[in-house]
C-alpha cells in the first residue's frame, strides 16, 4: 500500500466526521442558539437515514476497522435508529467484493499451486464478504463442497494504516476531553484483537478446539477444516448451510421454536465461558446459523480466547452477588474478576453494579447482561477513571450483550444462570 | 399432622418466638412483609468471619430466618388443608436416595488426602444451594381464573406474596446477610482449611451434552402454560429439597468427624443450621401443592381437571426421573473426579478400588407413591 491511498484513508475518515458533524451537532446548536426544541425523533429520522448510508459507504470503502465499528453499531437497535441498523447490517456480510481476478492470484500465491490444480471448482462469486476476508464456495477434487475464506490481500497493512489512524485520533480526544476516558488501551486489545483475526492458522486451531469441546453435543456444528489447503491468509472448510439466527419467521417456518434455538445458543456460549474458559468471542448474527434439524452452526473463529483459570467461577460470583444486592460479595468478585481501582476504594464497584442494575428491565439482576446494562457499565467507567477493567471482562461483557440483542430479536431473553442449567424444569 | 420445622433434637431450637411483634397462631392472611421478617435475634450467625441469616435467641438456640410469621402462617395453612378433609402431600423418606460419595467413602477419600472430589462436592452443593434463588422468578398465574374453587388464606394466595421470595433469600442470601450458599462453602473452608476450589467445577455442573429442550412434550398441554411451569418447578424443587435430607445427614457426620475434619463442632453445626432452615421450604412447597390437590383446575381447552391428578401425575413423573439420575449423577461425578487425581498421580489405584467396593446400595422402591389411580 502506497502513501497515498494511506492519505485517502485518513482524509475519507475526516472528511466523513465532519459531515456527521454538520447533520448532527451543527443543527442542534443552531436551535440552541435560536431557542428553538430539539429535532424529535421523527424530524431526525431522513437524517438519521442520510448519516448512515454516509457511513455504510465509508465502511465498504475502506473496509478494516471501520467495518468492524459499523458491525458493532449493527448489533445495537437499542441504542441506535432503525435506519441505522438496517443500512450498517449489511457490514455483517454484504460488503461489496474484491473481483475474482484478484482473489484468484492471491489465492495461488498461498496455495503455491494453481485454482484448477487445488480445487475441482470455484464460484467466481463470493458467498459473503466482511471486514478481512471474503468467502467463496468451491469443490474439490473428491467432491465434497468448500468455503474458502480469503484474506483481502492488501488488508495487513490497511488495518495498520487504520489503527495508525485511530490512535492518533485518541490522542488528540485525551488531549481536548479533561476527563477522557482510556481509549488507548482499548485499541490496543483492539488491534490484538485484529492480528488474531488476521491469523487464519490460529483461526483453525480454535475452530478444532471448538468443536472438540463440544463433542458429545450434537446441538453444535462446527464447519471442519481442510488442512492442507489453508494458510495464515486462506481457510478452506467444509461449506455450511443454514439460516441466520435473527430471521424469526425463517426459523418459524422450518418449523423450529425460537426459543429452543435461544436456549441451544445460551447453553453454548455459556458453556465455553462459564465451564470451558475457552471461548468464540464473536457472536454477532453474521457468525451463527440454524439447520433445518435446530443445529446452531458456529463460524468465524478468528477472534477466540482462553480465560485465565476460576475466571468463570469469579463471573458467577459476581452475578450471584448482583442478584442477591450482596455488596461485601459483589467488591470479593470485582477484585476477583481483576477489576482494579486507582485509589483503592472499593466502593465504586458497589456504584457500578448498583448503576448496571437500575439499567436492566426489572430494575434487578435476574441472569441477563443486557446491552444496556453493558453500556451502564462501560459509562460508570468513563465517568470514575479510577477504575480499570479486565479485558477478558470486555470482551465476554460484548458476547454477552450480543447474545442479548439476539434473544431480543428473537422476543426472548439471554439470561446466563438460567443457561446454566438452573432453569425451570419442564 | 405434626409440624416439626426445627429439629430440635438437634439443635435445640425453638420455631416460637415471643417478640414485639407477635405472631397469632391461626391467622391465614400475611403481608410480604411479615412473611420475610425475622423478628429479633439476641445474636446474629457469623459463618466463616461473613455475616449470615437467622439468628440466636436468648438462651442460644438457632432461629432459622424469615420464620417470625412463615412458621405459624405454614402451619395454619396446613390445619386448613386437614380440617377440609385433604391430605398433605409427603414423599417417604424411602424414596431419598442415598447420597454419594457416601460417608464412609467420604471419609476413605480425606483419609487418604484426597480432597478434590469432597472439596467439589461441597462446592457442587454450595452452587446449586445459590442456584435454588431462581424460584423467585417463577411467575404466578393468575389463579383466580384457573382454580374453581375460592383459594383465600392459603400458601397459593402468599407464594407470590412473600413465600417464593423468602425461600429465594434463605438459599442464596440477601443483601449483606450471607444464605446457604455461603454457609456450605463456610463448613467446606472451616472443615477443610480453605481448600483451592476446583476451577472446572462449571464444566462438570453443566454436562457436555445439549440441553435436554425442556424436557419434551408437557405432561399437561391443556393446562395455562404459567401454571404448568410453576407447578413443574414447584414440584422439582420439593423434591430436591427432600432428598437434601440424606445430603445434611451426610454433611454433619462428615464434617463433624475430627478425624477429617479441622473444625468438627462448628462445620458440623453450620450444616445443622442449613438443615434447620430447609423445614419451611419442603413444608410451604407441600402444602401449596396440597392446596392444588384439593382443587379443581380450569384447562385452556374450557374443560376442567382435577387438581389431585395434575399433581400427582408430576410429582410421579419428576420422582421417577430423579430418583435415578441423581445418584447417578453424584456418582459419575466423584468418580470422575477421583480417577482424574489417580491419573494424575495424587492417588493409588487401590484407593479407586476401595471407594468402589464401599459404594453405597440403595433397594429402589418400586413405586413413586404418586402412581396415577386407577380409572
Ligand atoms: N463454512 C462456511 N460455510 C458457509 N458459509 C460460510 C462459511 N464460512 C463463512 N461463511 C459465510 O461467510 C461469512 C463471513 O465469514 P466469517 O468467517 O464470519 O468472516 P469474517 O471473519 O470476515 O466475519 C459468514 O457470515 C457466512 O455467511
Ligand atoms: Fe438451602
Ligand atoms: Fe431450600
Amino acid at each position: 500500500m502506497n502513501g497515498l491511498t494511506r492519505l485517502y484513508r485518513t482524509y475519507r475518515v475526516g472528511t466523513t466526521a465532519a459531515r456527521l458533524w454538520s447533520m448532527y451537532k451543527v443543527p442542534a446548536t443552531l436551535r440552541r442558539w435560536t431557542g428553538r426544541p430539539e429535532r424529535t425523533n421523527e424530524e431526525l429520522e431522513p437524517v438519521n437515514e442520510r448519516a448512515s448510508a454516509v457511513l455504510l459507504d465509508l465502511a465498504f470503502d475502506l473496509r478494516g476497522v471501520i467495518i468492524k465499528m459499523c458491525q458493532a453499531i449493527a448489533t445495537r437497535s437499542d441504542r441506535f435508529p432503525p435506519s441505522f441498523i438496517d443500512q450498517l447490517k449489511q457490514c455483517h456480510d454484504a460488503v461489496p467484493s474484491k473481483p475474482f481476478e484478484v482473489v484468484k492470484v492471491h489465492v495461488e500465491r498461498e496455495l503455491g499451486k494453481s485454482l484448477d490444480e487445488a480445487f475441482h471448482s470455484f464460484e467466481p462469486e463470493p458467498i459473503a464478504s466482511a471486514s478481512l476476508a471474503q468467502v467463496h464456495a468451491a469443490v474439490l477434487h473428491d467432491g465434497s463442497k468448500v468455503a474458502v475464506k480469503v484474506q483481502y490481500p492488501d488488508i495487513q497493512e490497511i488495518v495498520q494504516t487504520d489503527l495508525r489512524n485511530m490512535r492518533r485520533a485518541c490522542r488528540i480526544y485525551e488531549w481536548l476531553d479533561p476527563q477522557p476516558l482510556e481509549l488507548l488501551p482499548l485499541l490496543e486489545e483492539l488491534a490484538k484483537h485484529i492480528s488474531y483475526e488476521l491469523d487464519f492458522e490460529r483461526e483453525a486451531d480454535s475452530a478444532d478446539r471448538v468443536r472438540e469441546l463440544f463433542k458429545n453435543n450434537d446441538t453444535v456444528v462446527v464447519p471442519r477444516i481442510h488442512r492442507e489447503l489453508s494458510t495464515k491468509r486462506v481457510l478452506v472448510m467444509e461449506l455450511v448451510s443454514g439460516t441466520k439466527i435473527t430471521e424469526k419467521n425463517a426459523i418459524l417456518e422450518m418449523g423450529l421454536t425460537p426459543r429452543d434455538v435461544l436456549q441451544d445458543l445460551m447453553h453454548i456460549f455459556v458453556h465455553m465461558i462459564m465451564a470451558d474458559g475457552f471461548f468464540q468471542a464473536d457472536p454477532h448474527p453474521g457468525n451463527l446459523m440454524v439447520t433445518p434439524e435446530g443445529r446452531i452452526i458456529v463460524l468465524d473463529f478468528g477472534l477466540s480466547k482462553e480465560l485465565p483459570d476460576g475466571f468463570g467461577l469469579g463471573l458467577f460470583e459476581l452475578m450471584f452477588s448482583m442478584m442477591t444486592l450482596n455488596e461485601a460479595a459483589m467488591i470479593k468478585a470485582f477484585t476477583a474478576l481483576g477489576f482494579q481501582t486507582k485509589t483503592g476504594d472499593t466502593k465504586t464497584f458497589v456504584a457500578i453494579a448498583r448503576r448496571m442494575m437500575r439499567r436492566s428491565d426489572t430494575g434487578r439482576f435476574e441472569g441477563e447482561f443486557t446491552e444496556e446494562m453493558t453500556d451502564e457499565l462501560f459509562d460508570a467507567i468513563r465517568e470514575d477513571p479510577v477504575v480499570s477493567v479486565p479485558s477478558d471482562f470486555v470482551l465476554v461483557g460484548r458476547v454477552f450483550s450480543l447474545l442479548s440483542g439476539i434473544a431480543h430479536t428473537l422476543g426472548h431473553r439471554a439470561n446466563v444462570l438460567q443457561a446454566m442449567g438452573a432453569g425451570s424444569p419442564g | 399432622m405434626g409440624l416439626c420445622f426445627v429439629r430440635s433434637s438437634l439443635i435445640g431450637a425453638k420455631a416460637s418466638g415471643i417478640m414485639s411483634e407477635s405472631p397469632e397462631p391461626g391467622r391465614l392472611v400475611y403481608t410480604p412483609k411479615e412473611l420475610l421478617s425475622d423478628g429479633e435475634y439476641a445474636e446474629p450467625l457469623y459463618a466463616g468471619g461473613v455475616l449470615c441469616h437467622g439468628g440466636f435467641e436468648s438462651d442460644g438456640a438457632y432461629r432459622p430466618p424469615r420464620t417470625l410469621h412463615r412458621t405459624p402462617a405454614i402451619a395454619a395453612w396446613q390445619g386448613q388443608i386437614g380440617a377440609g378433609g385433604g391430605e398433605l402431600v409427603t414423599i417417604s423418606d424411602e424414596q431419598v436416595p442415598p447420597q454419594y460419595p457416601s460417608v464412609d467413602q467420604a471419609k476413605l477419600l480425606l483419609k487418604a488426602g484426597v480432597r478434590e472430589p469432597i472439596v467439589r462436592a461441597l462446592t457442587v452443593i454450595s452452587i446449586l444451594e445459590g442456584f435454588g434463588a431462581i424460584i423467585r422468578d417463577v411467575r404466578v398465574p393468575d389463579l383466580k381464573e384457573l382454580l374453581l374453587e375460592p383459594f383465600d388464606g392459603t400458601a397459593l394466595a402468599h407464594l407470590d406474596k412473600g413465600l417464593f421470595e423468602a425461600h429465594a433469600r434463605d438459599e442464596a442470601g440477601y443483601r449483606d446477610q450471607g444464605g446457604h450458599k455461603q454457609m456450605w462453602e463456610a463448613a467446606r473452608d472451616l472443615a477443610l482449611e480453605n481448600p483451592t476450589v476446583p476451577s472446572d467445577v462449571f464444566m462438570r455442573l453443566m454436562g457436555d451434552r445439549g440441553r435436554a429442550r425442556g424436557g419434551g412434550d408437557p405432561l399437561f398441554p391443556q393446562l395455562d402454560k404459567k401454571l404448568y411451569r410453576m407447578l413443574m418447578m414447584m414440584s422439582q424443587v420439593l423434591v430436591i429439597e427432600v432428598f437434601a435430607r440424606g445430603t445434611f445427614e451426610w454433611g454433619i457426620d462428615v464434617l463433624s468427624d475430627p478425624e477429617v475434619s479441622a473444625e468438627p463442632e462448628k462445620a458440623g453445626t453450620m450444616v445443622r443450621y442449613i438443615q434447620a432452615d430447609e423445614s419451611p421450604h419442603v413444608e410451604y412447597l407441600r402444602t401449596g401443592l396440597s392446596e392444588i390437590r384439593t382443587r379443581t383446575l380450569r384447562t385452556v381447552d374450557g374443560k376442567t381437571i382435577a387438581g389431585r391428578e395434575v399433581v400427582d401425575g408430576i410429582l410421579h413423573h419428576i420422582l421417577h426421573r430423579m430418583r435415578e439420575s441423581r445418584p447417578r449423577e453424584q456418582r459419575d461425578d466423584t468418580r470422575n473426579a477421583l480417577i482424574a487425581a489417580v491419573d494424575a498421580g495424587e492417588a493409588k489405584k487401590s484407593l479407586l478400588e476401595d471407594f468402589d467396593a464401599m459404594a453405597p446400595e440403595w433397594d429402589r422402591p418400586e413405586r413413586t407413591g404418586f402412581e396415577p389411580q386407577a380409572a
